[in-house]
């Protein structure tokens, strides 16, 4: 099921999402409906429909059906593995999904920035018991395929781009920052997809600036206690990082 | 980061780490051992969930719970791009945790090989 506007108006549940949140799942959808770099809207939309085909499937769920455009093997492939199997994430198996029919590093990086980021949004809807939001109709048009000229291998298997590297266009990305964290720059080869992280993780997290702060945030759960949790789910996702 | 956060709080007098790794320690950190299981409940997507989600809002409120929702789809988003991108540790992050993350047996992880 598709829609053409996102509403993520949270009036049927009792649980007072905050507008912050709301506006920020709002943009998700804005950003997953539009064409790429590396792929159309159509395809962004079908690597979300995958995501969830995915998070049904660990969950014993019924099948809620393919997106609108075909994917190459290789990327529903990725998208099940990101979803299910991440432990077994290695950099054998990332060489062999980026050099397949279809796929380049850029296109995995993009892919990942989708996956990610609609599986976020639905996990904090399943936290809740709200149910998903519809995947938006695909916006026309095709993917720019604008590399990054500034990415190099910094250490992370994809090529990254660090601040003194980035392109004028952008250069907003670290949000001017002379440094940035391996996590934050992991999917630079995709810059829309690190304005995307930065977007959310200050919704459902804190935002990069609070992060290095001193004192305590202005958020409900405190320091610690988003702290406890966020290292949590690290650990029952068996993350070394 | 924890350790840190829970040094500058002053709220918490003795933080357990084994309370990240392990549902049956205390960490210490107020409620924490009701937040641990509502994120356990939530990224397995268990049968406790509903009645862990009531038991927030009764004991810490309904924006915590809210709150805590966006913590844990907030690191289900993190945990795949660390892992999805190979990422290596930051230096200062290496240096800082190394002793920890012996202790609470990090270095046995899949994902370390990828990562460190």
């Amino acid at each position: 099921m598709t829609t053409t506007t996102a509403s993520f108006a949270y009036t049927s549940t009792t649980w007072p999402v905050l507008d912050r949140m709301a506006a920020a799942h709002r943009r998700s959808w804005k950003m997953l409906a539009a064409p790429g770099e590396w792929w159309t809207g159509a395809e962004r939309i079908s690597i979300a429909a995958e995501c969830r085909r995915a998070s049904a499937r660990v969950d014993g769920l019924p099948d809620p059906g393919p997106g609108p455009a075909e994917l190459p093997e290789a990327a529903v492939f990725a998208i099940h593995k990101l979803i299910g199997d991440l432990p077994n994430v290695t950099r054998d198996w990332y060489d062999e999904t980026i050099s397949a029919e279809g796929m380049s590093d850029a296109h995995y990086i993009e892919l990942l920035g989708v996956v990610v980021h609609i599986w976020s949004v639905d996990e904090f809807h399943r936290a809740l018991d709200i149910d998903l939001e519809p995947l938006p109709e695909p916006l026309a048009g095709e993917p720019t395929q604008i590399r990054p000229t500034g990415a190099k291998a910094h250490g992370s298997w994809p090529p990254t781009v660090w601040p003194d590297d980035l392109d004028e266009r952008d250069a907003d990305i670290y949000g001017g920052a002379d440094r940035a964290a391996n996590v934050r720059a992991a999917m630079s080869l995709h810059p829309d997809s690190v304005r995307w992280l930065t977007d959310l993780f200050d919704a459902h997290y804190l935002s990069w600036i609070e992060i290095q702060a001193v004192q305590e945030p202005f958020r409900v759960l405190t320091r610690p206690q988003r702290e406890l949790v966020a290292a949590r789910v690290s650990a029952l996702n068996e993350c070394f990082y | 980061m924890l350790r840190e956060s829970s040094q500058r709080s002053g709220t918490i007098d003795n933080l357990n780490l084994q309370g990240t790794v392990n549902p049956d320690a205390d960490s210490g950190v107020p409620q924490g051992s009701l937040l641990t299981a509502f994120a356990e409940a939530a990224v397995r997507q268990t049968d406790a969930l509903p009645g862990l989600r009531d038991q927030i809002v009764s004991e810490l409120g309904v924006q915590e719970l809210v709150d805590a929702a966006g913590v844990v789809a907030n690191f289900q988003r993190m945990v795949r791009i660390a892992d999805g991108c190979g990422i290596p540790l930051d230096e200062f992050t290496k240096d800082a945790t190394d002793d920890v993350r012996d202790e609470l047996g990090i270095h046995e992880y899949a994902s370390a090989a990828n990562t460190a």
